[in-house]
């Protein structure tokens, strides 16, 4: 794909830009790849095990 | 949960030319953003559709949000006849792209993606500079929260 000139800066993604957490980014690029990968399929496991502990929570409340 | 892992190397095991894209491609790059789904960009020759639908056979590929129950076959000629798929597996959530906007089909990404060695296998995915590109012609409103987190990779040296 030719490498075209970037066209300017979208405003909408300069304001998303201010609230990155850069800290985390950094945090990825120290991973490899498969590692970056591992972390995320922890996340989502961990984030399905929210979901059936907040289905329970509601059942239980009735 | 979507298995990378397994998807991936089903995928190279079956010989599938496909690239990597989306939220999955992200992440390679170091995206701290969610994803549930791989989503892949995949060549349309006959032999490849029938590598395709030989890899995922086994584990029960079914349309994704469609009510179960409906007709649906899973073979190359579905392949063939259709362009894009959003399917469930038994693996987790896969789709499969015949093109993506702002970078086009599997032959046309193929000269800029890079080679990933991941989980025992070798696969291509989107550069940072094709994902960025492929996030600003989608122009979603959360594709740009998305694009402003990958223009901060590239800035991070990523």
């Amino acid at each position: 794909m030719q490498d075209l000139p970037r066209p300017d800066p979208d405003p909408v993604v300069q304001a998303y830009k201010k609230d990155i957490d850069r800290t985390l980014i950094r945090e990825n690029l120290k991973l490899t790849v498969e590692e970056r990968f591992r972390k995320a399929m922890a996340l989502a496991k961990f984030a399905e095990e929210l979901r059936r502990a907040g289905r329970e929570a509601r059942r239980r409340r009735g | 949960m979507t298995d990378f892992d397994a998807l991936l190397t089903t995928l190279w095991r079956h010989d599938v030319a496909f690239i990597v894209v989306g939220g999955a491609a992200a992440i390679a790059h170091g995206s701290a953003r969610f994803t549930q789904d791989l989503d892949l960009v995949y060549l349309r020759t006959a032999a490849n559709l029938d590598r395709l639908a030989a890899a995922l056979a086994d584990h029960k590929p079914y349309l994704r949000g469609v009510p179960p129950g409906l007709p649906f076959i899973w073979d190359a000629a579905t392949l063939a006849r259709g362009l894009n798929f959003t399917l469930v597996t038994s693996l987790g959530d896969i789709d499969l792209l015949g093109e993506i906007p702002g970078g086009g089909t599997y032959e046309e990404l193929l000269a800029d993606a890079v080679e990933l060695q991941v989980f025992r296998t070798r696969c291509l995915c989107l550069s940072l500079a094709q994902l960025i590109r492929a996030k600003r012609a989608a122009g979603r409103p959360r594709d740009l929260e998305a694009l402003a987190e990958l223009e901060a990779i590239e800035e991070e040296g990523g």
